[in-house]
């Protein structure tokens, strides 16, 4: 046995044969395909010119490329750039809010001297398990809290996400010892120092993670414009995307009982390349902010306070 | 002694009760400024606000109140106008119609809608006088709905083309430089020479005959739309609409569906139709694509008044219309868009007041549907509208909002076309009258049964499945899932309807 140990040189570890390997970055390289490719090929509709969609259908290698559905897009200015401003407006106000909260929640629950923590951890799982239902919740949302037309309609709604609270509180747990907030308090730091200034530092992969997260969400979201938001000037531009394709449902479903007014409709509703180009619109800045993000987590995670 | 005490006094209590209830629905006299909130369809309107002040500043002085407009757009009503009658959210006017998801009959039948003629405080007689008097007597009675609170009307009724009329959509210079006529157009059985011809000239890659989901069968059957999922169908007369036989039928499983579909698949193997409309949602599209190239020979259209001077203006070509039967009203084209005031508003004596001044006043009613004059349009020499480019800023779905004829002639559409409007009044009603079928006894029924429609009509419509061996397994699944109990069902009401009619 000790030899067995002693033979095996350090890189063996890691060390796999030449065709497993092969296979392995053949497995993996088709799924980054599968991954790629629906959006590469969104990006190629969004080239293709109209007249090439209506002969030969989508494809991969259009007959004629245009920037017609871009120009168009542009030359729709104002909705587009206030659609845009619109997303991120919510986005970062929406993820900055969502975080602290997360945050703050979590700390508390993962400290085991807070003396409501149990009730606490139930409060929050509860909403995890029980929803108070669609109509319920548009009523108190619409009428009592106010949240119509604005952007805390697309914002609060959101702000606290249990289950977030649970991996934040999971990250605390394995990642911070008790040490550390002791240590910090025989050196006369108070509740909130502790947590910013030594908690925080520490945390930052996981708070990355939970950013990224909750940015996603905010970024992607349209069912809660769509219920609150019906000023055009507000909307984001997810949602914007999502109106189109809701009247294109709308209309393959109810043009039969519509009648003549149906063609003014369809003339209403963008083409495929023009939806698509919409569709980079929205990916891109996600798309963007990924590095900047996953820069924070791959260096949170080689980063620790007690070296053990 | 007591006894009689007791009395006095329950009846001093009830009476306070009454004469408290009185006061609650005492008449409005106007002299508190309240605002009125409404829910539209198909806006797609980005800059109201200079379209809601001059609104509110007409609305002020006239009825002293102010207007909200909430925009709803095709892509939401359905679902936000459904939650906030649901929740019971104090938005006083809905937009309703037969076929939105807050359908009328079964809104106004919930208790959702107010009823507006009832006879305990009836707010027509007192707020809307003439609003009836100033459209079709038809269209009032088609508003007349069995609701919560016993028979009457539950929403103001939108005049706009309410009289059914189906046309063949034809490319007029195509057509004769194919060396045929209008007069050639016949039946749907007859098409093929002309298509052949159109295909020989046009090449491969060209389809002359375009196909829209459930128009396509609506058309060649002579149905009437009983069902927004189009299983049922009434079979009208084509010429003389009024005889009509009432008994409803399955589209489906009628001999003529079995020959349309037949005929279908021949026209689509020989390259007439493309295959892309056997998906409904990329058809619509297609349709319009081929409308507005002139990709097509023959294609289908429910006719609007004066459709030719617009289609032909947009297409940049003649577009002809060759109606297939005499035209007709029934209930669904009569409820094609309705104003109902909600059971939640707080002011119905004013929303009423205010739907009777927009049905009615040619100055609202033009500032609500197009804008501002000198912003959003121009009136040209010959007294005919044209829009400014401010009017991309605010295009509220016209036809939803109320009386359109009271609004200036489009250049496109002619001075005369409210004429041709009025023309809709003598159209043939059919025995059925105003009924509509009440889905709620056999829901779970049409629940099951639009989805096994969905998943076949597509490919039948577009000819690309072979009916030979389709539609036997389509009427099986029909059956399994109780059309023959939907039948039954619609019939039942509709011999109940006709006898309570007789009497």
């Amino acid at each position: 046995m000790t030899t067995a140990i002693s033979k095996r040189k350090p890189k063996d570890l890691t060390h796999v044969s030449l065709k497993t390997e092969a296979l392995f970055h053949v497995i993996l390289g088709g799924f980054c395909l599968a991954c790629v490719i629906p959006f590469i090929f969104v990006i190629i509709i969004s080239f293709t010119a109209e007249e090439s969609i209506r002969t030969i259908g989508f494809s991969f290698t259009p007959t004629i490329w245009s920037l017609e559905s871009y120009r168009y897009v542009f030359s729709w200015g104002d909705q587009l750039w206030r659609s845009y401003l619109n997303s991120f407006i919510i986005t970062v106000g929406g993820t900055i809010l969502s975080v602290l909260i997360c945050v703050l929640y979590s700390y508390t629950l993962f400290r085991r001297d807070f003396k409501l923590r149990k009730f606490f951890i139930f409060f929050s799982f509860f909403t995890m398990m029980f929803g108070g239902g669609l109509a319920p919740t548009y009523m108190v949302s619409k009428n009592i809290l106010g949240l119509n037309n604005n952007y805390w309609a697309m914002i609060v709604p959101m702000l606290v996400n249990p289950f977030l609270f649970i991996v934040m509180r999971t990250f605390f747990q394995t990642t911070i010892p008790d040490a550390l907030i002791e240590s910090a308090s025989i050196d006369g730091a108070g509740e909130y120092r502790t947590l910013f200034q030594i908690i925080v530092p520490i945390s930052k992969p996981g708070i990355a993670t939970i950013a990224l997260l909750t940015a996603l969400a905010y970024w992607n979201e349209w069912f809660i414009p769509m219920l609150y938001v019906s000023n055009a000037n507000l909307i984001p531009l997810q949602y914007l995307l999502m109106k189109m394709q809701n009247q294109i449902d709308f209309l393959a479903k109810n043009s039969a009982m519509i009648g003549a007014d149906a063609v003014n409709i369809l003339a209403q509703t963008p083409r495929e390349n023009l939806r698509m180009a919409l569709v980079v619109f929205i990916v891109l800045p996600i798309a963007c902010a990924y590095p900047f993000f996953q820069r924070y987590i791959v260096s949170g995670l080689t980063i620790g306070s007690v070296k053990g | 002694m007591k006894r009689a005490l007791s009395l006095i006094l329950s009846l001093t209590l009830i009476l306070a009760l009454f004469t408290g209830v009185n006061f609650a629905s005492a008449a409005d006299d106007f002299s508190q400024e309240v605002t009125v909130q409404i829910m539209l369809h198909g806006s797609n309107v980005t800059d109201p606000a200079p379209v809601i002040e001059k609104i509110n500043e007409y609305l002020k002085e006239k009825l002293n109140m102010k207007l909200d407009v909430i925009w709803g757009t095709w892509a939401d009503f359905d679902q936000n106008s459904v939650l906030m009658l649901a929740g019971g959210d104090p938005c006083d006017i809905y937009f309703t119609c037969s076929w939105s998801a807050n359908e009328y009959a079964s809104y106004a039948r919930n208790g959702s809608f107010l009823r507006l003629d009832d006879p305990e405080n009836d707010l027509i007689a007192a707020y809307a006088p003439d609003l009836f008097k100033s459209i079709p007597a038809i269209l009032g009675e088609g508003a007349l709905v069995d609701g919560a609170s016993g028979e009457g009307i539950y929403a103001i009724p939108g005049y706009k083309d309410f009289a059914q009329l189906y046309t063949w959509d034809i490319n007029t210079p195509l057509l004769t430089e194919l060396g045929y006529t209008l007069e050639d157009i016949k039946s749907y059985a007859d098409f093929g020479p002309l298509l052949a011809a159109a295909k020989a000239l046009k090449g491969d890659s060209f389809y002359p005959l375009y196909v829209e989901q459930g128009v396509m069968q609506r058309f060649v059957l002579n149905l009437d739309i009983v069902d927004s999922s189009l299983l049922l169908g009434l079979q009208f007369d084509t010429e003389n609409p009024s005889q009509t036989e009432p008994i409803i039928k399955s589209v489906y499983e009628m001999p003529e569906y079995k020959a349309f579909v037949e005929k279908t698949y021949e026209y689509s193997q020989a390259g007439y139709i493309n295959p892309v409309h056997a998906v409904a949602e990329a058809s619509n599209s297609e349709r319009s694509n081929a409308q507005l190239n002139g990709a097509y020979l023959i294609g289908t259209q429910v006719y609007a008044p004066g459709y030719e001077a617009q289609a032909s203006a947009e297409r940049g070509f003649e577009v002809s219309f060759v109606p297939l039967h005499t035209q007709y009203t029934s209930i669904t084209s009569l409820r094609g868009a309705m104003m109902a005031v909600s059971a939640y508003s707080k002011h119905p004596e004013r929303a009423v007041a205010f739907l009777n001044l927009l049905n009615t006043d040619p100055y609202l009613m033009t500032l609500m549907a197009y804008g501002v004059e000198g912003v959003h349009y121009t009136i040209n020499a010959d007294g005919l509208l044209e829009f400014t480019d401010k009017h991309n800023d605010y295009m509220p779905w016209r036809n939803g909002i109320g009386n359109i004829t009271l609004l200036p002639p489009q250049a496109a559409e002619g001075a005369d076309i409210w004429d041709k409007y009025a023309a809709q009044a003598e159209a043939q009603v059919l025995p059925t009258g105003t009924w509509s079928f009440d889905q709620t006894p056999v829901a779970n029924e049409m629940a099951a049964l639009a989805n096994v429609a969905a998943e076949y009509t597509g490919g039948l419509t577009a000819g690309t499945v072979d009916p030979a061996v389709v539609l036997p397994e389509f009427i099986e699944k029909l059956k399994a899932n109780g059309i023959d109990k939907v039948v039954e069902e619609a019939n039942r009401q509709l011999q109940e309807y006709l006898a309570n009619q007789a009497d």
